[in-house]
């Protein structure tokens, strides 16, 4: 009964909990996220990223220039369709060429690059310039110090690594006209969906790595090479976070008719049986599993001593 | 606020930061001294929850402030090294710190300009940090501590990088606070800026605890004789007074320095001597034109401490 009681007095608390957690974050919040984007923005690394991120753009560009010759155009309704010199329509071969490039250079390489970077930048800048000491002086509980600096970094990782994907993609469909960017945004979204876990789930991830090593980027790749590109092949691939991206990947991209199966994927065990994840379910343990590295990570703030 | 350290020890692997440092510590000001190295720092991060002991307990009013979060609602820190967000202006940087206190905007804006204004920065908190001298960093790493007004104030070397008018009003500060209550914990490798400011003094070389308590108590409790000179009007009363004084049990040696007028008495009870000459004066109808002890300031209490003198 005592229990009960209690149980019932802890959850009538939560509103005024809440309460009190929105107004500190009204406060709180707003600085820390203006200066964690700050830095980020006017980091020379992220310049380094923007380039990266720009250069199959260009790619694409420079292609268009030198393809533009051949194609044929049909007019239905006062829209115009391309077509290649062989008569096949352009916008099609262009989504699974867009699917395939954004996935290769965006979602495996520059994003998780890019989280590795933000969250070095965030977290261990404050402990080398020793403004963490001056946090920890302060009432902010560790889990803020980490949240406000964890959101800011996955705005700035998808709004930046999001516009090169929009980019990439309009260098890769302008072949195909308005009609072809138009038809396959889909794809586009697809991987701007995707994007957006990979950076929810990577910056919680290396903000831990951050936190609780001495070489934060090392630890990162290694972790990335290992655990992520080769265990996420194997059996026990539901450890890893790239199982539930992929998972999302190839629901969406079945259902968009793009010329992919699981194998493609890696999402088969030993035995060949498709082992994908339910895309609401793995889009729900990537955001579980963020929020738990959040709490490790807060806990790291906390006990690092200086 | 009551900061207790009791047998703290602090070890960095193998290397041992303080060790067994017991200290109590409640509203005024108390200075931290030691050599380089010797562990003030540590001290401090241990009072500010920055870190916690190997060994030993450290409380702030009782709590403990390695966790509890809230007490550090009333901890100023002014760090010895440089911490800056350099991209920020004066203003933009304690109006951040303030924001952490959970004081909205308008609020904190208004509080950082007082307190940077207070500290003469008037004049360049707009502009970002990354153009300030020294001095003025000096200036608003103490705005930023103290600006939300805490119980607490840890200051690491405030003095350090300070031109002299700086200095002064750095000083002058610390005394207000002080009187307004707060605990004020002060390291300082500039003695005379610490002796200037309060008389209870902490020692720590080599990690350990030398003294602590009131700097005229502990140098009593050293035993090696303390010269006191004394200057008397008359110059023929000199001879006279070094008689007297020679034939009392609290003096060791006498010597006279005629070109100078002045008698100095090296002892082991210059507390005694205090109590006792006015009588003596009295008795003898002498009057004297100063008593002083070279041997008083701090920094000689520091070198005989530091390079190890006996203790009874």
């Amino acid at each position: 009964m005592e229990m009960i009681k209690r149980i019932l007095r802890d959850v009538s608390e939560i509103p005024a909990m809440l309460q009190t957690f929105a107004k500190r974050s009204s406060n709180v919040f707003p600085p820390i996220a203006k200066d964690s984007m700050y830095r980020l923005l006017i980091n020379k690394v992220t310049w380094i990223i923007v380039a990266i991120l720009l250069l199959p753009c260009l790619l694409g560009f420079v292609i268009y220039y030198q393809t533009d010759q051949g194609r044929q155009i049909e007019t239905v309704d006062g829209e115009k369709i391309y077509y290649d010199s062989g008569g096949n329509l352009i916008h099609e071969e262009k989504r699974e060429a867009f699917a395939d490039q954004a996935y290769a250079i965006i979602i495996i390489i520059v994003a998780v690059i890019t989280a590795i970077l933000f969250s070095s930048e965030l977290i261990n800048e404050e402990y080398e310039k020793k403004t963490m000491q001056l946090l920890r002086t302060t009432p902010i509980h560790s889990f803020e110090i980490l949240l406000y600096r964890y959101i800011a970094g996955v705005i700035c990782m998808f709004g930046i690594v999001g516009l090169g994907s929009i980019l990439l993609y309009y260098s890769i469909m302008m072949p195909a006209g308005l009609h072809g960017v138009l038809e396959n945004l889909d794809v586009l979204l697809l991987i701007l969906k995707i994007l957006l876990f990979e950076s929810i789930a990577f910056m919680a991830i290396f903000s831990v790595f951050t936190i609780y090593f001495e070489k934060p980027f090392l630890v990162g790749i290694i972790y990335w090479a290992v655990w992520e590109r080769i265990v996420s092949t194997q059996n026990y691939q539901k450890l890893t976070i790239t199982h539930y991206l992929d998972s999302v990947t190839y629901d969406s991209a079945k259902d968009m008719n793009i010329g992919v199966d699981a194998e493609t994927f890696s999402l088969v065990n030993s035995k060949g049986d498709i082992i994908a994840t339910e895309p609401l379910t793995a889009m729900l343990v990537i955001i579980v599993f963020a929020i738990f590295a959040l709490w490790i990570g807060a806990r790291g703030i906390a006990n690092k001593q200086f | 606020m009551r900061i207790k350290l009791e047998q703290v020890t602090k070890n960095y692997g193998n290397v041992q930061g303080i060790s067994n440092i017991s200290l109590d510590v409640s509203t005024g000001i108390t200075g931290i001294l030691g050599p380089n190295g010797a562990g003030k720092s540590t001290t401090m991060k241990m009072v500010l929850g920055l870190s916690r002991p190997s060994r030993g307990i450290v409380t702030i009013d009782g709590k403990n402030p390695f966790f509890d979060v809230e007490l550090k609602r009333n901890f100023g820190f002014v760090p010895e090294y440089d911490c800056f967000y350099e991209h920020m202006t004066g203003v933009e940087f304690v109006v951040y710190f303030l924001r952490m206190h959970d004081i909205d905007k308008e609020e904190a804006e208004g509080l950082a300009r007082e307190a940077l204004t207070e500290l003469s920065l008037d004049g360049a908190m707009d502009r970002k940090i990354n153009t300030y001298s020294r001095g003025m960093r000096q200036k608003t790493k103490v705005a930023r501590a103290t600006v939300f007004n805490p119980d607490l104030l840890v200051m690491d070397e405030p003095f350090q990088g300070a031109d002299p008018t700086t200095r002064m009003l750095l000083m002058k500060k610390m005394s207000e606070w002080a009187d307004e209550g707060k605990t004020i914990l002060i390291s300082s490798h500039i003695l005379h800026d610490v002796q200037s400011l309060t008389d209870n003094i902490a020692l720590i070389n080599n990690g350990k605890m030398l003294a602590y308590g009131n700097r005229h108590e502990i140098r009593d409790l050293i035993n090696i004789p303390r010269p006191i000179s004394i200057v008397p009007v008359k110059k023929g009363n000199l001879r006279k007074l070094a008689k007297i004084m020679i034939d009392e049990k609290w003096t060791k040696a006498t010597a006279i320095d005629e070109e100078n007028n002045e008698l100095t008495i090296e002892t082991n009870q210059s507390e005694e001597i205090y109590l006792e000459l006015p009588k003596i004066l009295q008795k003898e109808k002498m009057t004297i034109e100063k008593i002083y002890s070279e041997d008083d300031s701090l920094d000689s209490l520091y070198a005989k401490l530091v390079e190890g003198a006996q203790w009874k």
